[in-house]
């Protein structure tokens, strides 16, 4: 993977972004005070279990939550302008074109009725002046890229005459297609077996080096965040738990949550003995508490997190947690939050 | 048949006739190919490859679910393949499933309470007060509160509900647990809660499990052994720390390579080793070796002529002409 390129300047600001909806059961905070900046060629990785709220806040940037109890507040600027709250149809322009998007299951994204290539043309006209024959090269052009064999016939097959892998690759050529300056991926290869998943991982790597998209990629594997992503935000209950770059993170992560995350995965590179366990089940999104909203889960936790901890640290690695840095370095020398008990 | 073996299966082949036609003839479409494996008490027998590869067809033929369409099955010495349903009865209630799905393998409309206590009522164990009471100690036993047994499945969390289907499976005192990727539904940090109680229920009980999941580093953690499937065949089969660190095959090889994994140390990670294309439809299978036409190691006579699957060293079984690593795994005799 293309790793070179460090942040510079953000193509993707987003400040203090919340999400709720109103239910009849409550307000559910789906999204509650993310921050986080994208800088042009990053990668970055939004890491979380099912519920954290990390594809709500993504999918709400872009207008694509359409729900009339839906409240969302705070700030997401895309290349300096702010597009929260803008119309239908700017934001139309917008997803498709500066916009790309990847989204996990790609029967759903691509209509069984029309070739990959209509569906390329498509897209492709309403974000410029293309004539059709001009716009169909293009689309073949395209699948070629992302390494579709025999492209040329392979433009006027329907999304079911491919597999998977191939499904996927023709949703990333669309999502290329109008060279985006942010592609947004939301868990590209979770649905995709492990060899195809490497496949597409690979492409992506390749494709962001030479188109010099940024990324936002929002997983559940922190294997895929450390195959592909820059920096990582690890989302909690809606809230960002920790944020740092990728290395950073894995290997000394600050917030007791990623702790128990990472030792939590079974690993097929290295012998796992037990594996460390969050104990209960992930907050209701209904009753998330008013201090810190792992407090309830946390072993460490102290009188004091019954406030919200801020996003705090030094440089860019910050996290939300009361632990202080002493305390942090005597429970990651017990090596129990690693597993290695 | 060895005491130390509880499941036998050889040549196992589970074929579908398909209204296809390929190359002009019917096809004949072979989910499991010519499966020969041994499950020994008390381990873990790990099941691992990609969607499609016949693992849980395999499963199913192994517990008598699904009939072979050749081959044989022993399980305790004896030979299943040829009992009427009545004759398997009692056989049945020693292998016990586990599914995948928590949502669609428990009935909705029974209570959890009735759906861990039905195996026991069909089989006609024990009273009523006696199966209550052991229907209590079940869901105390894999870490559910008994005063929720009244309830109904869709009160339940995805991990509590695997815990559920675990205690069903429990409730006949099986010896063998065919798990079929009971994890893959749940979130990382209730997987790992499902995995732990799965290791402590085997330590309690002597349980053998054969455990089926595509992922691979869940299928390291829980495994002694483990078999590699691809396109319906067992393309290796060895203990499972040295066929993690030396795999003998290289698909394998490859399917290790590309595991994404955490930077946690300094340690090189293994070279990538993509390999390109898809699965090949089993309808339509390849000649010679099922995996040349994707390997980076193939030759002619991998086109021409299947390799046979043989123990190279002890314990290590592959199918492949062209093994990997054979030179640092110490020989046989």
């Amino acid at each position: 993977m293309s790793r070179e390129d460090p942040p510079t300047n953000a193509v993707l600001s987003v400040r203090d972004l919340s999400v709720s909806f109103a239910t009849r059961q409550g307000v559910v905070r789906a999204v509650d005070g993310l921050s986080f900046d994208v800088g042009a060629k990053e990668v970055l990785g939004i890491v979380g279990e099912s519920g954290s709220g990390k594809s709500v806040a993504m999918y709400s940037m872009l207008g694509l939550v359409r729900d009339a109890n839906v409240s969302i507040s705070g700030s997401v600027r895309f290349e300096g302008r702010e597009i929260l709250g803008l119309s239908d149809t700017e934001m139309q322009s917008m997803r498709g074109g500066e916009v790309g998007m990847i989204f996990q299951d790609p029967m759903t994204a691509l209509t069984p009725v029309y070739t990959v290539g209509w569906q390329i043309v498509e897209q492709l006209r309403a974000h410029s002046d293309m004539t059709k024959k001009a716009a169909y090269e293009r689309a073949t052009e395209l699948l070629a890229e992302v390494g579709i064999p025999d492209p040329k016939s392979r433009v006027n097959h329907y999304p079911h005459e491919f597999s998977g892998g191939m499904r996927q690759r023709v949703v990333i050529a669309m999502a290329l297609s109008c060279n985006p300056k942010l592609l947004i991926a939301d868990e590209p290869t979770t649905a995709l077996d492990v060899t195809t998943q490497a496949q597409i991982l690979d492409l992506m790597g390749r494709l962001q080096a030479t188109h010099g998209s940024s990324i936002v990629i929002i997983t559940h594997d922190m294997g895929v965040i450390a195959e592909i992503a820059h920096r990582v935000v690890v989302m909690y209950a809606g809230r960002p738990a920790e944020i740092g770059p990728e290395l950073d993170v894995v290997r000394s992560a600050r917030h007791p949550y990623t702790w128990g995350l990472l030792g939590a995965v079974p690993r097929a590179d290295i012998k796992t003995r037990r594996l460390v366990t969050i104990p209960g089940n992930a907050v209701s999104p209904l009753e998330v508490p008013t201090g810190c909203a792992f407090a309830p889960r946390c072993q460490y936790r102290m009188e004091i997190c019954a406030q919200r901890p801020p996003l705090r640290g030094a440089d860019d690695h910050l996290d939300a947690c009361w632990l202080s840095d002493e305390q942090r370095l005597v429970i990651r020398s017990s090596a129990t939050v690693r597993g290695e008990s | 048949m060895s005491d130390d073996v509880l499941l036998r299966a050889t040549d196992v082949v589970k074929s579908y006739s398909s209204r296809r036609r390929v190359k002009g003839l019917r096809s004949l479409n072979t989910a499991v190919n010519g499966v020969s494996l041994e499950v020994k008490r008390g381990e873990t027998l790990g099941i691992v490859g990609e969607s499609g590869c016949g693992k849980s067809t395999l499963a199913r033929c192994l517990v008598q679910l699904l009939p072979v369409t050749s081959g044989h099955v022993e399980f305790n010495g004896v030979e299943l393949t040829t009992l009427s349903r009545r004759q398997l009865r009692p056989h049945r209630r020693q292998m016990q499933l586990v599914f995948q799905d928590p949502y669609a393998s428990l009935n909705p409309r029974r209570t959890v309470g009735d759906i861990v206590a039905d195996p026991m009522r069909i089989n006609k164990i024990g009273s009523d007060a006696e199966i209550n009471a052991r229907v209590r100690e079940l869901f105390e036993t894999v870490g559910l509160d008994p005063s929720a047994l009244r309830r109904y499945p869709h009160e339940f969390s995805g991990g509590q509900r695997q815990r559920i289907g675990i205690a069903r499976s429990l409730s006949l005192n099986p010896s063998l647990v065919v798990a079929d990727e009971p994890v893959s539904a749940l979130d990382v940090s209730v997987q790992a809660q499902v995995l732990n109680l799965m290791t402590d229920l085997q330590d309690e009980f002597k349980l053998t499990y054969l455990f089926i999941a595509h992922d691979l580093g869940v299928v390291r953690h829980v495994s002694d052994r483990v078999g590699v499937m691809y396109l319906g065949e067992i393309v290796e089969l060895g203990e499972a720390e040295l066929l993690y660190e030396k795999p003998l095959h290289p698909y394998t090889e490859a399917l290790l390579s590309v595991v994404p994994e955490l930077n946690d140390t300094d340690a090189p990670r293994r070279e990538r080793i993509i390999i390109s294309g898809d699965v090949p439809d089993p309808a339509d299978r390849p000649t010679g070796c099922s995996f040349h036409p994707r390997c980076p190691a193939a030759t002619d006579i991998c086109t021409s002529e299947k390799p046979a699957f043989v123990e190279l060293r002890p314990g290590r079984f592959v199918a492949c002409h062209h093994p990997r690593n054979v030179d640092s795994i110490a020989p046989t005799s």
